[in-house]
């Protein structure tokens, strides 16, 4: 067994090429000089084929005897353990052979191991070299694509083309004989003249830097030397403000007005804009200022953030002093109506003098969120007005501007959009505010150039300057004709109140001197009572009884007869006439629907004014028509036949000249006044 | 009563006079086309307008067929009086008669055929011409107005054959006696005179006023409306509304009707009559108040029976009055609707 140890070798695995074989070989050496048993020189010896035999034949062999010993063990016997013996030794033996072929098979293992795997690092290695230069031949084959397709910079410069070249560069450059045959020499040449072009443009360039510089100094220079001409023409405009008011040519004033009429919205500019040049153009007596806060003006322009910087600020004022108590609903639905009926700050006023020296002054002012414009006016004459009792309306703010133009009554916001802005905060209508706005009138709003189109409302309605001037000149004549029509009445009705009707004298001709009846009282009547007296029914059906008319009351009298007569006076006097309805008491009540006569009077005041309008402008039709009236009321009176069944004579004899008392079938009496015969004749 | 007010329109000078006009107006004459389909109208403004019935009385009817076809100005006065004949409307007013073919009539810019001037005695004023009437056996016009006189012109030759004075004041009315022939003549002296044509006399006078039955001072003696039935007649004005019967000159029968009446005609066995007031009173012979239908003019002035045989179906009744509206009563029970200016 021990030197079955002994001669047990443990191979040892190979890591490398080389020097651990040379270490084994070494050992092998050693080993063969000490003349030690070497089992792996007995391995080529022996023969692979035999030695797998002998196993056959051993494995064989102790399966045999492996038998006998169990046939021998069984039997039993006292032979048995001698041949049981035998047998075993022969076992033994033959287990030693196995031990030695197992050996042997093991150490040609190993050798055939080791072999390949020299082999396969031989291999191995050269398949590193091979990869090795493949790798290298690839390396190359890129390097040189590369260099073939290396672009030099040079390509990229445009280049002058070569024509051009040859024409302008300097035969030292170009060299054309060198170049024209050799590319390369020819690029180079190129090169060589873009080159020197570059550097020629870059001095060119410094030139012209430097040169801009010299120019912007010289530029400052100028300015400063013209901002100090500023300050100093400004003082040559003050010292000359009392040499312009001397020569009544403020311009210094119109530029302080132009000025500050850049702040106007849009449609207060139209205005202002068309009233200045009608007024410069056409009509000395009017006058154009603007009035109100410029810096409020200006801070309604103010940028979003300082606003809502603001905003922040008061809510945070607003939140501290009324934490105590909540505004109501109704506290924030009025701040919400003040703040849709928001006026601008600036508004443009107009002062129309008349002949008579009074002056109608108009303020026109702009509602910002409803888009629309209003105007507030007043009349102020040279002389105190004393206002008779009856004249109160007759140039009240409120209405003397009512119905300028047909129909415009001023009550309702001309601008459709405004309704359903209303509708958000519960406005009914503008009639409630126009006390304090201003009235919103068509005429307003047309100087303004604001056009609303009844058929579709617009979004966004921008003022227009042609509609404007359009309607300029129209509306001032209109305003001053209204104006001086109102003074006269005033004057007239001042004397009405006293029961005389002033007749100037030069509609004397249309009256014949002596007039018996007599103006005894002149009241003004509210709308509703003149819608309730009897003898008006028809003037009501016939709509001319609106509530922008003013309505008077005039009683003529002569002995026992009393004549009422009702009036509506339109505010488009005096070239729309007053309308009057009679009512007679003498011997009964007449009136136009049981007496012609009567009806035959109302025509004679009401459709026949033509006559008695007087000279132009025709201020004299109201007391013209009153005092055809009287004349009426004595012809009527006069000319009532006479009752043959009541005694007594006529209460009143006929003084009045007629040629016939009837004539035609309703008997119409003559009321016809013929001038300067002095009868009376039938129409 | 509450009534509907209409809402005052926003007017210019220009329909603020056309309104005023309008509420003025006086329709004085009515005529009736020979075709039977159209009817004129005079007012006092010396317009006449012409009105198509048949296209106002059609199934169709609108509003613009109660506007006249066409309207004009046909004389400088009042046109107080219109008569037809088979081809022509003759108009009077201001002392003129004129003259319109009815063919031409409704062609706009129409001008007169002809006018004519009676032979008036004064000259300082025009007399104005209340009455006008067709003799047609004479083919003659009679024409009495402002100068107290009958003026006879012959239609053929426009000249004026006869004058028949007699009333002391202006003539208001006249008739036609069919069978003698005889002119009827009412005045504002109070008195109807009968007229023989051929003879140019006056034959009988009636002084109303003088019968206390009929006579009313208080309203006057004038003779405003006058109808002859051959043998009876028919007056009013003033005096009350009283049948007469003519041989006799006796009153008969006074109807009980306060209001002066200014037309009064014989229709099948009716009286109608209007004047102040609203209403055309429809009387039986005997003297009772058949009916009294509202028309919408506060006063009439004429009334107008359209009997052409030609337009059947244009059979109505117009008054017309102290407005610029032309009542239109297809049964004489109620007012179907108004024509208006």
């Amino acid at each position: 067994m021990s030197s079955e140890s002994s001669k047990k070798r443990k191979p040892k695995v190979i890591r490398s090429d080389g020097a651990p074989a040379e270490g084994k070989r070494n050992r092998s050496d050693t080993e063969q000089e000490g003349k030690y048993y070497s089992e792996e020189a007995e391995v080529d010896l022996r023969d692979p084929g035999r030695d797998y035999e002998l196993y056959k034949y051993t494995c064989q062999e102790l399966q045999r005897l492996m038998a006998e010993i169990q046939d021998l063990k069984s039997r039993g016997g006292k032979d048995v353990a001698v041949e049981i013996e035998d047998r075993r030794i022969q076992s033994c033996v033959h287990f030693m052979t196995l031990k030695k072929l197992n050996r042997l098979a093991h150490i040609r293992l190993k050798k055939g191991r080791d072999q390949t795997h020299e082999a396969k690092q031989k291999v191995d290695a050269y398949h590193l070299q091979l990869q090795n230069l493949l790798y290298e031949v690839m390396h190359l084959q890129k390097e040189i694509t590369k260099c073939l397709e290396f672009k030099s910079k040079h390509e990229e410069i445009d280049l002058v083309s070569l024509e051009e070249f040859y024409k302008e560069a300097p035969p030292d450059i170009s060299k054309a004989e060198v170049t024209m045959g050799d590319p390369h020499q020819q690029t180079l040449a190129r090169l060589d003249w873009e080159l020197e072009q570059r550097k020629r443009l870059a001095e060119k360039y410094r030139e012209c830097l430097s040169n801009k510089e010299k120019i912007l100094k010289e530029i400052e220079v100028k300015k400063e030397y013209l901002s100090s001409l500023q300050p100093r023409l400004n003082s040559i405009m003050q010292a000359s403000l009392p040499v312009q008011e001397y020569l009544f040519m403020p311009f210094d004033q119109a530029h302080k007005q132009y000025e500050t009429a850049r702040h106007l919205p849009p449609p207060l500019y139209v205005l202002f804009v068309q009233a200045t040049a009608y007024g410069q153009a056409c009509d000395k007596t009017l006058s154009v200022a603007i009035e109100g806060s410029v810096d409020e003006a200006k801070a309604l322009f103010k940028p979003p953030e300082d606003s809502q910087d603001d905003e922040s600020d008061s809510d945070a004022e607003e939140e501290q002093t009324t934490k105590r108590r909540r505004p109501t609903l109704g506290v924030q639905l009025d701040d919400k109506r003040k703040e849709m009926l928001k006026r601008h700050p600036l508004s443009v006023m107009l002062d129309l003098k008349c002949k008579d020296d009074s002056v109608l002054h108009l303020t026109f002012y702009y509602l910002m969120n409803l888009n629309i414009m209003t105007v507030k006016a007043k009349v102020t004459t040279a002389t105190e007005l004393i206002t008779p009792i009856s004249a109160g309306d007759l140039l009240s703010p409120d209405s003397v501007l009512s119905c300028l133009y047909p129909g415009d009554h001023g009550k309702k916001t001309p601008n459709p959009a405004n309704q359903y802005q209303f509708d958000k905060v519960g406005i009914l209508t503008l009639r409630d505010y126009v006390l304090d706005l201003g009235h919103p009138y068509l005429w307003v709003q047309k100087l303004g150039g604001l056009h609303f189109p009844k058929e579709q409302p617009q979004h966004t309605v921008i003022a227009d300057h042609s509609l404007s001037a359009s309607h300029m000149e129209t509306t001032m004549k209109l305003l001053k004709t209204r104006v001086q029509s109102r003074l006269a009445l005033h004057k007239q009705f001042a004397s009405l109140e006293h029961g005389i009707v002033p007749v100037t004298s030069d509609c004397q001709y249309l009256f014949p001197a002596k007039v018996v009846s007599r103006l005894v009282k002149w009241v003004t009547i509210a709308h509703e009572d003149y819608m309730e007296l009897h003898f008006t029914k028809d003037i009501v059906e016939a709509g001319l009884a609106g509530d922008t008319n003013l309505y008077y009351m005039a009683l003529v009298e002569r002995g026992t007869a009393k004549l009422q007569a009702a009036v509506v006076l339109n505010p488009g006097y005096s070239s729309i006439p007053p309308i009057f309805q009679l009512c007679l008491n003498w011997k009964g009540e007449k009136t136009n629907s049981n007496d012609d006569n009567i009806r035959a009077m109302e025509s004679e005041v009401n459709v026949c004014y033509k006559e008695l309008c007087g000279p132009r402008p025709s201020h004299q039709l109201l007391t013209n028509q009153l005092q055809r009236l009287c004349v009426l009321l004595d012809v009527y009176l006069e000319t009532e036949s006479h009752d043959d069944s009541v005694e007594g004579p006529k209460e009143f004899p006929q003084e009045k000249m007629c040629l016939r008392l009837f004539r035609g079938p309703s008997r119409m009496k003559p009321f016809k006044y013929n001038h300067p015969q002095g009868f009376f004749s039938h129409r | 009563m509450e009534r509907a007010v209409p809402h005052a329109v926003p007017l210019g000078q220009m329909e603020v006079f056309q309104t005023l006009q309008r509420l003025h107006m006086t329709i004085f004459s009515q005529s009736v086309s020979p075709c039977g389909k159209f009817l004129a109208a005079g007012n006092n403004y010396g317009q006449i307008a012409v009105f198509s019935l048949s296209a106002a009385l059609s199934s169709e009817a609108k509003e613009e067929s109660k506007k006249p076809v066409v309207t004009f100005q046909a004389h400088d006065g009042p046109v107080y009086s219109m008569v037809s004949t088979d081809r022509h409307l003759l108009s009077a007013g201001d002392g003129e008669v004129k003259a319109w073919l009815w063919a031409e009539i409704l062609k706009k810019g129409c001008k007169e055929l002809w006018r004519r001037q009676p032979p008036y005695r004064t000259s300082l004023e025009v007399p104005e011409i209340n009455a006008l009437l067709l003799v047609p056996k004479e083919n003659s016009l009679i024409l009495a107005g402002g100068d107290c006189q009958l003026h006879a012109m012959d239609l053929e030759t426009g000249a004026f054959t006869r004058a028949l004075r007699g009333h002391t004041d202006y003539i208001h009315c006249l008739a036609l006696r069919e069978r003698s022939p005889e002119v009827l003549s009412g005045g504002e002296d109070g008195a109807v005179r009968l007229w023989d044509l051929r003879t140019a006399k006056e034959v009988q006078t009636i002084e109303v006023y003088k019968h206390e039955e009929c006579s009313r001072p208080h309203n006057g003696r004038w003779i405003g409306c006058l109808a002859t039935d051959s043998d009876w007649m028919v007056c009013g004005g003033g005096p009350a509304l009283t049948l007469w019967h003519l041989r006799s000159s006796t009153p008969t029968t006074i109807f009980p009707m306060r209001a002066p009446q200014k037309h009064v005609t014989f229709y099948q066995d009716l009286i109608l009559s209007a004047g102040q007031g609203r209403c055309v009173n429809q009387w039986q012979l005997s003297g009772e108040l058949k009916a009294q239908v509202p028309g919408s003019s506060p006063g009439l002035l004429s009334l107008s029976l359209n009997q052409q045989p030609a337009a059947p179906e244009c059979k109505v009744l117009t008054a017309a009055g102290n407005s610029c509206r032309v009542d239109v009563f297809t049964n004489l029970g109620y007012r179907a609707f108004s024509l208006s200016f």
